[in-house]
């Protein structure tokens, strides 16, 4: 678990790293190539060119004040690169570009050629001279390849060092998202981090230390309120319903008073039992049933059963039970039997006349389904405290929170479909 | 029984406690009912009050309660805390208290450790709006016979009442009398002029529950969280109490019994002496 977390995550760190890294040399090299390329030709061919001036001035000085017209053949045979022939039209120097074919290698080879007009004997004349630059392509392409493979070597010698120092460097951090995983607000685990000597960490471990400790003070708060409200409410509530007892007792009412004195009855029943789920949700949020025991759902399921036929009966709703023996759980009793009851109590509430629930007990799951409203509840809606899909129902929309608090609290799942007219809640244990 | 009524209406401004005695008409006029030990100790007590001291700091529940009770031939005194309790308790004997828990100067379980100091036996039901499981066994292992739960219906609280002096007094020979019909609750027995019925389980206790009610109107609601138990809370339909009450009806009827049960329209139920 540990390692697949890291791993994951440190892949995806370098990942972003390292691609960052390698657009980077990517752009750096496809602009500065043909840049460090021209450079490197320009610069050669102002060595070339200077190298050639340099053997033209030493020509001008050390040969041209002792060459005679007869000497020009005998000069041009004995100077490879450098000739002289006569001269038409040149005015001054002038270097450029030519092309010659090598007659040893077999092709045309790019030459720097420098011509200067001078007079022999009165007798205008050409000094031509060249260099061939094949062998500066050769240093060109030479370089350019090291260059490429310096730069590839950094690039890999970057990732390696990045993935080290990733790996030291960010293990705090990685120990910090851990720990975050695995905090869950109701469960009062806090998180304990690793010790770390760089900043952003620690202020990071402290900055989430703080978030949850206010929060987890928040939660508890909350928690608190809820109960206190509720426990504080009995009382008004048991005032309330003792008055409208003795008030039965005070002798003959009008119909309109009946009636008026039935809703209120009906009402006082619906707050009480409002009341009572928001203390059984908090109180199961704040870990009341915590003792747990080895319960056979099979007996549980049956011990509960005639009430629920009663109950289905007077609503004339068939009840189909399908129960594998022999289904043992390891749970809270109290919760186990709430969870049971406001399952098939929520089936009979949400039926209609005629309808019928089928109750299945599997080694896998409980599965409760029920005929109702030809609809699906979405999804999103199904478990949330006090949404109610008909608002005129008197369910308080607590049933299915409950529910769903103590599925989490064994580690079961519950899960809601719709399928063939029926509404289904499965618990997978 | 209707002698009975007009002496209670005689003397319901004086305070029972200090009348010296009074009488106790739970089970209507029929002479078998089986009174106590104490009346046959002292005949010229012709009727035996069950005094209940209700210790409760919520003046208006209290009020209700004692109004509920009083009318049912119980001599009711109220304490509104812990040390005017504790007086009373050390004064007075009482057949049962109604404690409520959270009292303003001190935690109710003072009263019960008191109650077990005296050496008292009097009965004690808690009432308390904190309905946790601790609290309940915490009570009862201190010496409480039973708990029940804020917010209670009066009927409820006094099936319990009536339930736990049974218990208390007539150890043995638990019979619930009401003219022709005779219960017996611990074997769970019924007979209608001495001819054994059969009662499904819910119609004995509904029955009992009738009974321990006389004269009182029970709404559709405290029937059926009184038949349902912890399972009441769930519920939000009620109508499988009137068949409940027409099967019972049925049965009484055809064993020759007197028809007791009379229907409040829209509310519920009421168990009458024809």
């Amino acid at each position: 678990m540990e390692l697949d977390i890291n791993g994951r995550m440190n892949k995806s760190l370098l990942h972003t790293v390292l691609k960052t890294y390698l657009i980077a040399v990517i752009v750096v090299f496809i602009i500065v190539a043909p840049f460090f390329y021209f450079s490197l030709k320009k610069l050669y061919l102002d060595d070339v060119d200077e190298a050639l001036l340099l053997r033209k001035k030493e020509f001008m000085i050390k040969q041209l004040p002792y060459l005679n017209q007869k000497d020009i053949v005998l000069w041009n045979k004995f100077n490879r690169e450098s000739k002289i022939f006569p001269n038409e039209r040149l005015k001054k120097d002038s270097l450029f570009f030519k092309y010659y074919y090598d007659s040893l290698d077999h092709e045309e080879e790019p030459y720097r050629e420098i011509n200067v007009p001078i007079v022999i004997n009165n007798k205008p004349y050409i000094y031509s001279d060249k260099m061939n630059l094949v062998e500066s392509e050769d240093l060109i392409e030479s370089i350019t390849i090291l260059f490429l493979i310096t730069l590839i070597l950094l690039l890999i010698t970057l990732f390696f060092v990045t993935k080290k120092v990733a790996l030291v460097i960010w293990k705090p951090f990685y120990n910090t998202l851990q720990q975050i995983e695995k905090f869950e607000i109701d469960k009062m685990n806090y998180p304990t981090f690793s010790d770390t000597d760089i900043q952003e960490f620690v202020r990071l471990n402290q900055s989430i230390l703080k978030l949850i400790e206010k929060n987890v003070a928040i939660y508890q708060q909350q928690k608190e309120f809820v109960e206190n409200a509720s426990h504080e409410l009995q009382t008004p509530v048991a005032v309330i319903q003792a008055k409208m007892d003795t008030l039965l007792q005070s002798g003959d009412f009008s119909k309109k008073q009946y009636e008026i004195i039935t809703s209120i009855n009906e009402n006082i029943a619906r707050l009480t039992r409002l009341n009572k789920n928001l203390l059984l949700l908090s109180k199961i949020e704040n870990h009341f049933y915590s003792d747990k025991q080895r319960i056979n759902l099979n007996d549980l399921i049956k011990k509960q059963l005639d009430f629920f036929i009663e109950q289905a009966e007077s609503k004339d709703i068939s009840i189909i039970t399908e129960l594998n023996e022999n289904v043992n759980v390891f749970s809270n009793y109290t919760l186990v039997e709430i969870l049971i009851s406001n399952l098939i109590l929520n089936a009979i509430q949400h039926n209609i006349p005629q309808g019928k629930i089928i109750i299945k007990l599997t080694q896998k799951n409980f599965i409760v389904a029920n005929s109702g409203k030809t609809q699906p509840i979405p999804q999103e809606k199904v478990f949330l405290r006090f949404s109610k899909t008909d608002p005129s129902a008197k369910g308080n929309g607590l049933g299915l929170a409950i529910i769903k608090k103590i599925t989490e609290l064994n580690n079961w799942q519950i899960t809601y479909s719709f399928s063939e007219n029926l509404h289904f809640f499965t618990v997978l244990f | 029984m209707g002698l009975i009524k007009l002496k209670m209406n005689n003397y319901s401004n004086i305070s029972y406690h200090q009348m010296g005695f009074s009488f106790k008409c739970k089970y209507g006029s029929n002479n078998k009912i089986n009174f106590s030990s104490k009346f046959l100790q002292n005949q010229m007590f012709i009727f035996d009050p069950m005094k209940i001291l209700v210790i409760e700091d919520e003046k208006e529940l209290a009020e209700s309660i004692i109004s509920y009770f009083s009318g049912n031939g119980f001599v009711c005194e109220w304490a509104k805390n812990t040390e005017s309790a504790i007086e009373k308790i050390i004064c007075f004997e009482y057949d049962c208290i109604l404690l409520d828990l959270m009292l303003p100067d001190g935690n109710g379980f003072k009263i019960l450790e008191e109650l077990k100091k005296e050496n008292k036996n009097d009965g004690v039901i808690i009432i308390s709006a904190k309905d946790t499981l601790d609290t309940k066994i915490e009570g009862l292992q201190l010496g409480a016979d039973d708990y029940l739960a804020k917010p209670f219906h009066l009927s409820e609280l006094l099936a319990r009442v009536q339930a736990l002096l049974r218990r208390k007094k007539f150890k043995g020979n638990n019979i619930v009398v009401f003219n022709e019909i005779q219960i017996d609750v611990l074997s769970k027995e019924v007979k209608v002029n001495n001819t054994k019925i059969e009662l499904t389980k819910k119609e004995l206790n509904l029955l009992l529950y009738l009974i321990s009610n006389e004269n009182k109107v029970l709404s559709k609601n405290a029937i059926a969280e009184h038949l349902s138990g912890d399972m009441a809370d769930m519920l939000d339909n009620h109508d499988f109490v009137y068949t409940h009450i027409k099967n019972l009806k049925n049965k009484l009827k055809n064993a020759g019994s007197g028809n007791y049960i009379k229907t409040i329209y829209g509310i519920g139920y009421k168990w009458q002496n024809e």
